[in-house]
């Protein structure tokens, strides 16, 4: 009869450790990307509505957000910060509202992909797509 | 301690069984960045047709030129200068809903020139259709202005890294004197490293 050799107490850890590993790497794959929205009113002021996502809220900061006219259609631009010590990359996309706060063209803006170095702040812009639009939301996902 | 391994298998399967036994087809957002492979996507098709309709809508003699009248345009089209295929029809079809929408601007479809004929035929020559209320021919707008652009790129790729720079010109004539009221540009550019697994 062979006789079987019991695992050493290091394999073991091993073998526990990659079990955790694997764990984790399914945990990740499964992850859902979070949103957060703001609503910038008719007189400039920002209001954050959701802020669900933990990585975005603690490192980008809204500083400044502008509206303004081409001809009769709605512009804006939003400054956003990246706060942290790393380079910050998401996604953000407008919304346009109308008076009733209906949205305005679905789906007509994509979103776009943006990467803010440490610290540094980055204006984005939008037109609205047509002169119905009276407000305008800017989703941010990581 | 033997019930806790029990347990954390049975965990980690039940993962397993929920990532993996999901339908194999689902729909997702038209408007999601996509970043399958470095050629061209959607993601830069959107995001052309966004920025250089922001752009036409907002430079100030346009604005001024369309604040009280919808000039007519007609849309050329747009010169692949790339190595990809790519359907620039489909961009200047979506640059052209969005101008369309904005009720800036007014289009003459020549697409839709044949059709547009033969329909215009039958209602005057079938004689199936009331002829004081058949299109009379001679009665269509002409064009005031052309819409027309390029689309170029720049590849370069080592071992282990490819880059694609992709730059868009869309430009406005006037077709009475020539004169180009508008340009815009956009660039692209997209890199991608070699996975592990395509070594």
């Amino acid at each position: 009869m062979r006789h079987v050799k019991p695992l050493m107490p290091s394999m073991t850890r091993m073998l526990h450790t990659s079990a955790l590993l694997i764990f984790g790497l399914f945990l990740t794959a499964c992850a859902v990307n979070e949103t957060a929205t703001v609503k910038v009113g008719p007189d400039g002021t920002t209001q954050i509505l959701e802020s669900n996502s933990g990585l975005l809220s603690a490192s980008l900061e809204i500083t400044d957000s502008k509206v303004g006219y081409a001809g009769n259609l709605m512009k804006a631009q939003v400054t956003l910060k990246n706060a942290s010590r790393s380079d910050l990359t998401f996604r953000y996309k407008f919304k346009w509202l109308d008076k009733d706060d209906f949205e305005i063209a679905i789906d007509g803006r994509p979103w776009t992909p943006l990467t803010i170095t440490p610290y540094e702040s980055k204006s984005v812009q939008a037109i609205a797509p047509n002169p119905t639009a009276k407000s305008f939301r800017i989703m941010v996902q990581d | 301690m033997k019930l806790i391994k029990i347990s954390a298998v049975v965990m980690a399967s039940l993962m397993m069984v929920a990532c993996a036994s999901g339908p194999k087809i689902s729909y997702g957002d038209a408007t999601a960045v996509e970043t399958t492979t470095t050629g061209f996507g959607s993601t830069d098709l959107q995001t052309i047709a966004a920025t250089l309709v922001d752009d036409l809508v907002s430079f100030p003699p346009v604005v001024q030129m369309t604040a009280t009248r919808r000039p007519v345009v007609f849309v050329d089209k747009i010169k692949n200068k790339t190595t990809e295929h790519i359907d620039t029809e489909s961009i200047t079809d979506t640059v052209q809903t969005k101008l369309l929408k904005s009720g800036k601007f007014r289009f003459v479809d020549m697409t839709a020139v044949r059709q547009i004929q033969e329909q215009m035929q039958f209602q005057m020559d079938s004689g199936m259709v009331d002829p004081s209320k058949a299109a009379a021919f001679g009665k269509q707008t002409g064009a005031e202005f052309m819409l027309y652009g390029n689309m170029s790129s720049i590849v370069k790729r080592n071992d282990s890294t490819k880059d694609v720079y992709y730059k868009f010109t869309l430009k406005l004539v006037n077709l009475e004197s020539g004169i180009m009221e508008w340009a815009g540009e956009k660039e692209i550019r997209k890199s991608g490293e070699k996975s592990f697994f395509s070594l």
